[in-house]
């Protein structure tokens, strides 16, 4: 029982990463900056938004530059992750359809390919850290609170790959309301109090990038009130997503 | 045959598909449905109380019209779609093998692909590593290896497609094979036979098989037992020329 489910996970996973690289490829292909466009996208948007620095907020906040990026390259990953998720099933009808393929593949490879780019991202990031003398020792914790958030993802792609199968312009709404979360998110202002802030507070991204602010730039361990609320929030979303997947995953044949 | 297991056994299996009148897919649209009510869909059965069995090492064909639900009829049994009510009971790795090809990423090379229908397939990394040359050997593509597939003939496609497709299957030697009108891997007349010949091997190797097929020579050819498949209900199970003969008058 145990193993037959070792082996059925290290299938999927498997199968997800072969997937992934296909893409990869597939992205990079013909291209002569090859790679370097996941970079691109978030450098520019990092270096508008330092531009805007001074209209944007009036708080002078410790190593901003640090602060903007770190925000948002998580946000990035949330974004790409979700996004990818919401026509996954119907863009692999063809194999959904005529072979008993694990449909969990599809979207693990997604999140994967967002995955791949965060961790060229992680790099300048690094890069930037060792430019403003701050201590990599930070570092240490990030997988943590990675690790939770990719979890908190994969729990949202579970949800937004099933609804997508019953809603055809479900990516139109979504990057709609990716970007409303977008605004809600402490990415480039600061909030500490008014409605702002108490947006801030319930949007879930909001602890995973206030914690890895804390302990990467700032060399303080996060509040422990801080852990509790990612690891529910994640192990959550985790949880109903695969509740919903599970239930409609044999539908998705007859329907994509 | 009395006393050999069985592998496939279906029991008063039915299958509904509901037709909706309009579509309303969109994200608006599933509102004014919650809010204006659900419009009503047309229902029909595409499978209607099929009862059959095949043993080990049995070959049976499946004829009918155009949605006379042969293919939904296979997709029930590999578990791509659930049915509805009755008993299904399969005893063995399945395979359903629905046309050789639906995957190929024209924008890689033929040994990317080798790689990522194959992972689809179910193979792991380090089967296909050694499976691979005999693959490209198979397709008689050696030198186009790193050559990307847009560039290909279709002739070598459907070459390179089969040859993925049938070294994969036989890798995992399926217990329950369901083949769905598919005999033979296109391509020119000596290849044809190459995968004829292939195919033979893969069905003659002691798994059950359904196959599916307007091609009634095949069925007469090469199954134990026929099918006839109308409006989703199984009319008539005999010998094949029986069945063939009976399809033909209709």
């Amino acid at each position: 029982m145990i193993k037959g489910s070792y082996n059925k996970l290290k299938g999927i996973l498997g199968l997800s990463l072969s997937l992934a690289k296909a893409q990869f490829k597939l992205r990079n292909e013909g291209s002569y900056l090859g790679i370097f466009w996941y970079l691109l996208d978030p450098l520019f948007m990092f270096l508008i938004l330092l531009f805007l620095r001074n209209v944007l907020t009036n708080k002078s906040v410790e190593y901003y530059p640090a602060y903007l990026f770190l925000g948002l390259i998580m946000f990035n990953l949330f974004r790409h992750g979700t996004i990818s998720s919401t026509k996954v099933i119907s863009s692999n009808s063809g194999f959904i359809k005529t072979m008993n393929v694990n449909k969990e593949s599809f979207v693990i490879s997604g999140l994967l390919q967002a995955i791949f780019s965060h961790l060229f991202e992680i790099i300048i990031l690094i890069s930037l850290m060792i430019y403003l003398n701050i201590s990599l020792f930070g570092l240490l914790f990030y997988p943590f609170i990675f690790g939770l958030l990719v979890i908190f993802i994969l729990g949202f792609s579970f949800i937004l790959s099933t609804l997508g199968v019953y809603i055809n312009d479900l990516a139109n709404v979504w990057s709609v309301f990716v970007n409303l979360l977008w605004f809600s998110t402490p990415i480039y202002y600061v909030a500490t109090k008014g409605n702002i802030h108490f947006l801030n507070k319930i949007n879930p991204l909001f602890y995973f990038i206030d914690s890895a602010r804390d302990s990467l730039i700032y060399g303080t361990f996060s509040s422990f009130d801080n852990w509790i609320i990612m690891i529910t929030i994640s192990l959550v979303f985790l949880l109903i997503g695969l509740i919903i997947f599970y239930k409609n995953k044999n539908k998705f044949a007859e329907l994509a | 045959m009395e006393n050999k297991e069985v592998r496939i056994k279906l029991e008063h299996i039915s299958k509904k598909f509901k037709i909706g009148t309009k579509k309303k897919e969109s994200f608006l649209g599933k509102i004014l449905n919650l809010t204006l009510g659900v419009e009503s869909k047309k229902e029909f059965f595409v499978l209607n109380d099929v009862s059959f069995e095949v043993k080990a090492g049995e070959i049976i064909g499946i004829i009918g019209k155009n949605g006379a639900g042969k293919s939904t009829l296979l997709r029930v049994i590999a578990g791509i779609y659930t049915s509805d009510s009755g008993i299904l009971k399969t005893n063995g790795r399945v395979v359903y093998l629905s046309g050789f090809g639906s995957g190929l990423k024209t924008k890689l090379t033929m040994a990317e692909n080798i790689f990522l229908i194959g992972s689809l397939m179910g193979l792991s990394q380090k089967d296909l590593r050694n499976k691979f040359d005999e693959i490209v050997e198979f397709s008689g593509l050696k030198e186009y290896v790193n050559t990307k597939v847009y560039q290909f003939s279709d002739g070598m496609v459907s070459r390179l497609n089969f040859s993925i497709g049938i070294h994969c299957l036989l890798h995992k030697n399926p217990e329950i094979l369901l083949i769905d009108e598919v005999f033979g891997g296109g391509g020119d007349i000596d290849f044809q036979k190459k995968a004829i010949a292939k195919m033979e091997e893969l069905i003659k190797c002691g798994a059950s098989v359904i196959i599916v097929s307007h091609s009634l020579d095949t069925i007469k050819k090469y199954c134990d037992k026929a099918l006839l498949l109308e409006k989703g209900k199984i009319v008539l199970e005999d010998v094949p020329e029986r069945v063939v003969g009976s399809y033909l008058i209709r």
